[in-house]
């Protein structure tokens, strides 16, 4: 669902897309995601790239939620047009008031896209009164207007809810979500460290698939109590009993007191509050101790600075604190503190076990990263909380505009980008060919493409992506290692011993009749066979590990078609291993194109030649002079055609009335010649670049 | 057909009585759609109301089109009677399959009775129109047929392609460069074997789709060429007068009315009927468009364009700019450059005065750049385009 929501929101918030137009673009996205998905803003993840321009997300627009509250001044309370609403939050409207932490639950919802997580969280925040169903259904439709005309989405990341269980005590609450999308794993990780337990919800009507298995295992990694839902029992296709034993036979998980539901219904919601108090641990009261908090999200907003999510682990936060980042040793002042309910609501202290946010007027993300731990600067923690990590990109590519005066913007755009988003790097690049443009980092595909959409879409830029690239090591003949991720620096042949590629581990599970399909497609793709169990009886895993530079083309794709759209996938970095490699160049009339030299292993180098200079042939207009087209390895041709030259191209009548036209037509022609990149003395129209980066993606 | 010939007096009377001193007359050019079908004594009411306002000088060339199978021996002599000296002959092919194929409505007989008219008529100023490149059209049945034009010793020959308009019939049957239509290749072959064949029958291929025997060249067309101004009248007809050019409506309404406004204009009515007009009347010609249309049109003759001219009119920096981007063309052989001797400069001259300090002086001696014949005419619209591309206004 956030990866969906993410996109839609992408799509959402240019205002010129007609609504089919969502949807074709979602078939060119390269990611796990089915379709039948639905949109909600409550739970759209609060991301870390977030699709809408940064405006003001997360304020609710009306009052309304915020009444009942000590903690909260509320002007707006005395006014009566306000107390209808404050009626019907008669259920939740304590849930800002202070429980032990014995009574708090901090769990996340682990899902598949389009499994009913979003209908569940919704659900539970109903039930629980946080939010009213009339107003559920209200805020859905503002939010949407204001995202239509302010370019603003509203974004959730975190819930905290009260809830009176059997025992007829008050629960705190807190849902926490998670980005569903393996490019985004630490900050899965990360927030999964921030809970105690986590919901995992399974279609009963399809069973489990690649990445919720990847994210339970993190949540097992995490110590994470686990409660298994069946959702959509109510579908005719429902079969939670096969759906139980396949989550206990891949999981391993004792799914005895798994509970029924159907959240679209309202079925068994009951059972899964009862379920969170009963079954999640409650956090340990260290409120004593001096201050550590997990940083689990944060984005950026343009009047606030970043807003920072975050879990209390130890100790306890006040407003007008002196924090610290113990990463990033960033030192600030806290200038508001609250938590989110789903709004942000202000509060002026957070303890242990709680969850929250805060402002402090940090410029960037970059200096509030996710895993980061909060500290207090007055009574510093000795240690910061495990499991920390700088992003590491995986993919690069060139991104070059296409009209070199955009390059300017590009740069700003970038910039902009990169407050809200500390995983993206990037540093300039020029080529020949292509003029001047940047070399992007990316945690991985999902990310590229979000940031590519955005440049575009947000920021109107016109671009040309270079083929994804990943990193490769080279061990040179003077004993260092290179680390290279763009093909044209690659030392020369003579220079290097050997190069390592990194490695992906892959699972695919699929319906038991595209398993041959898929293992002729990883086999396709450099895959070495690792293993394949029946999941049931119609169902299977087939693991295998291959090249990263594999994966980062048009796999997926390929997977979900192939698979008509049944299988699902997973990977996880396996590390480096030696591999024939070798850097195809593509000459035109003698001049190297150097952002479309690509590295390919060996045995695929004439196929992939042969495929280029055939496609540039057909995409390059005839010219005044004969043009070869080579692919070469070092200085060995390994494959070439050639474009003839143009015979004729002439205007035969041009009399007294014709003047007018045909300069016009000869102007167009004028202009169409701006619009090509000169490679030498040959002009390359865009869509050749385009065409050939496509067919690297997809061959190389 | 009579109210449109007053209409059409009535244009011309409006237009030419508005200037000051309208000159006599050096060319006139009856063309577009079929003239030859026009009958005579409304052509001289025209040719009668030029007269009145501005009057022929005493060698004006007076031209008209005219379609085999339209006009008889008499009409032909009344035309000549009443001041026409030139006759441009759509013959298209000398083949009865080809004729059907260009969708032309006379036969091989109507064009043999045609040309028996004119020689009979003494008509020496002739001229012949051909079209290569028609569907199933072969090397040799082109040659069959320019040989055929040859050996009738027209003063004049057009050669044009089949040009494959969207949204005809033709465009639904046939799509340029492909079968049965010749290929880019074949269609530059036809042009090659007209160029040859023609120039070694004595005919200068003085622009890029007509030819002429010395003396011969169409004096009205020349006009076009080199971007001098014209009048136009008539439905549809275009003039480039007061650094404007304007075409008049299409349709025959649009026209009258139109007509009617100019009449008004002329009289004191003008502020009433200016909104009308502005939709009709054309801002003056940008420099842009002035260069443009120079560089355009003077590369379609073989004397090429005038660089001394250009300095003239644009500055001499524009002639320097426009020597360096032909550079590229001089060197591929494309294109060529011409002293004040009419010599030709060869390319390394040509490439190092470019290069050094003393450029312009050295351009100065370079007085015309024209194309070659056949390989710079046959991709005209390739340098023209790309020169386009390097000018340094916007």
């Amino acid at each position: 669902m956030d990866i969906l929501a993410r996109i839609q929101a992408a799509s959402i918030t240019a205002p010129c897309l007609a609504p089919q137009h969502h949807h074709k673009h979602l078939q060119q996205l390269c990611f796990p995601m089915s379709t039948g998905h639905h949109f909600s803003c409550f739970y759209m993840h609060q991301n870390h790239f977030p699709v809408a321009m940064p405006g003001h997300p997360c304020r609710i627009p009306s009052g309304s939620i915020r009444c009942q509250s000590g903690a909260v001044e509320a002007p707006e309370m005395q006014d009566v047009k306000f107390s209808k609403s404050m009626l019907s939050f008669d259920m939740g409207k304590d849930r800002l008031s202070k429980v032990p932490a014995s009574q708090i639950r901090n769990f996340s919802i682990i899902a598949h896209i389009d499994h009913g997580k979003s209908t569940l969280a919704d659900k539970l925040l109903q039930v629980t009164g946080t939010v009213s169903d009339r107003e559920m259904k209200e805020q859905f439709l503002d939010n949407m207007d204001l995202e239509r005309e302010r370019g603003i989405t509203i974004k959730l990341q975190a819930a905290r809810m009260r809830y009176v269980a059997k025992d007829g005590e008050p629960y705190c609450l807190n849902l926490i979500d998670t980005p569903g999308h393996v490019d985004f794993s630490y900050e899965v990780s990360r927030s999964l460290a921030a809970c105690e337990g986590a919901l995992l919800v399974v279609d009963a009507s399809q069973g489990v698939e690649a990445q919720t298995l990847a994210n339970v295992y993190l949540a097992l990694e995490n110590n994470l109590e686990i409660i298994p839902v069946l959702n959509k029992i109510d579908l005719p296709g429902a079969d939670p009993e096969r759906v139980r034993n396949e989550i206990e036979e891949i999981v391993g998980l004792d799914c005895s007191e798994a509970i029924f539901c159907s959240a679209k219904e309202g079925i068994g919601i009951q059972e899964i509050l009862e379920s969170i108090v009963a079954k999640v641990p409650p956090p340990k009261d260290t409120s004593m101790n001096p201050l550590r908090a997990l940083i689990f999200d944060s984005y950026y907003d343009p009047y606030r600075g970043v807003i920072v999510y975050f879990r209390v682990v130890d100790g306890s936060i006040k407003i007008h604190d002196k924090i610290q980042f113990m990463a990033s040793g960033k030192e600030y002042e806290v200038d508001e503190l609250g938590v989110l309910s789903p709004g942000q609501m202000q509060v002026n202290e957070l303890f242990a076990g709680e969850v929250g946010y805060l402002a402090a007027s940090i410029r960037s993300v970059a200096d509030a990263r996710v895993g980061d731990t909060i500290t207090s600067s007055a009574n510093k923690a000795g240690m910061a909380l495990s499991g920390y990590q700088e992003a590491v990109p995986m993919v690069f590519c060139g991104l070059f505009p296409v009209d070199a005066d955009q390059f300017g913007e590009l740069r700003e755009a970038l910039e902009k980008l990169q407050l809200n988003d500390a995983a993206l790097k990037y540093e300039p690049e020029s080529s020949s060919a292509m003029g001047f443009g940047f070399r992007c980092g990316f945690l991985g595909l999902l990310h590229m493409e979000i940031v590519q959409e955005r440049l575009e879409r947000e920021y109107g830029l016109n671009l040309i992506t270079t083929a994804p690239s990943v990193v490769y090591r080279v061990q040179c003949a003077d004993n260092t290692v290179v680390e290279c991720s763009n093909p044209c620096e690659l030392p020369e042949p003579g220079k290097r011993v050997w190069i390592e590629e990194p490695f992906v581990n892959i699972e695919m599970i699929t319906p038991k009749e595209y398993i041959g399909t898929l293992m002729e497609l990883a086999q396709e793709r450099r895959g070495e066979f690792k293993e394949m169990k029946y999941i049931t009886e119609s169902r299977a895993s087939v693991i295998y590990i291959l090249p990263l530079a594999e994966m980062v083309g048009d796999f997926f794709d390929q997977l979900k078609s192939r698979s008509k759209g049944y299988a699902s996938m997973e990977y996880s970095l396996s590390g480096y291993r030696k591999s024939d490699l070798v850097r195809l160049d593509i000459l035109i009339n003698g001049e190297p194109m150097d952002p479309l030299a690509a590295i390919v292993h060996k045995d695929k180098a004439f196929a992939v030649g042969r495929a280029l200079t055939q496609k540039l042939k057909e995409l390059i207009p005839r010219q005044m002079f004969k043009i070869p087209i080579q692919v070469t390895i070092g200085t060995r041709v390994i494959a070439s055609e050639s474009i003839s030259a143009m015979r004729k191209d002439v205007l035969a009548k041009c009399y007294g009335g014709d003047i007018s036209r045909k300069k016009k037509l000869l102007k167009k022609q004028a202009e169409g010649k701006k619009r090509m990149k000169s490679v030498g003395r040959v002009e390359v129209p865009q869509d050749a670049f385009m065409a050939v980066l496509r067919l690297e993606k997809e061959v190389v | 057909m009579g109210s449109y010939v007053t209409t059409l007096c009535k244009e011309i009377t409006s237009t030419l009585s508005q200037l000051p001193q309208a000159s006599p007359l050096k060319t006139l050019f009856f063309g577009g759609g079929t003239p030859s079908l026009l009958p005579p004594q409304y052509l001289s009411r025209i040719v009668d109301t030029l007269d009145q306002h501005c009057g022929f000088q005493c060698d004006a060339e007076i031209s008209m089109e005219m379609d085999p199978g339209t006009f008889d021996k008499q009409t032909l002599k009344q035309f000549l009677g009443l001041g026409v000296n030139r006759v441009s002959l759509g013959v298209q092919s000398f083949n009865e399959d080809f004729l059907k194929a260009c969708g032309r409505s006379h036969g091989l007989q109507d064009v043999y009775e045609a040309l028996d008219i004119i020689t009979g008529l003494n008509v020496s100023n002739w001229s012949l129109d051909l079209i290569s490149s028609l569907p199933h059209q072969t090397l040799e049945h082109w040659e069959e047929c320019l040989r055929e034009a040859i050996g009738l010793s027209p003063a004049h020959v057009s050669v044009y392609d089949l040009q494959i308009e969207e949204g005809t019939k033709f465009g639904v049957w046939y799509k340029p460069g492909h079968h049965p239509l010749p290929d880019e290749d074949k269609s530059a072959s036809f042009y090659r074997l007209a160029s040859s064949l023609l120039r070694e029958a004595g005919y200068e291929h003085y622009e890029i789709s007509n030819y002429a025997k010395p003396g011969f060249q169409c004096r009205h067309n020349m006009v076009y060429w080199k971007n001098q101004p014209y009048y136009g009248f008539g439905l549809g007809a275009t003039s480039y007068f007061n650094g404007k050019r304007f075409s008049r409506p299409r349709k025959l309404k649009g026209y009258a009315d139109f007509v009617e406004l100019c009449i008004n204009q002329s009289s004191d009515n003008f502020s009433a009927n200016e909104e009308y007009l502005s939709f009709y009347s054309n801002t003056v010609e940008s420099v842009e468009d002035r260069v443009c249309d120079t560089i355009m049109l003077s590369l379609r003759l073989a004397s090429g364009l005038n660089l001394n001219e250009l300095s003239k009119n644009f500055g001499h920096e524009l002639r320097v700019h426009i020597c360096k981007s032909f550079l590229p063309f001089i060197n591929s052989g494309h294109a060529v450059a011409v002293d004040s001797k009419f010599k030709t400069v060869p390319p390394d001259t040509f490439s190092t005065a470019l290069s050094e300090q003393s450029a312009s002086k050295v351009l100065k001696d370079v007085i015309f750049i024209r194309l070659t014949d056949p390989d710079g005419f046959l991709l005209s619209n390739e340098i023209i385009s790309s020169l386009f591309t390097d000018l340094p206004i916007k």
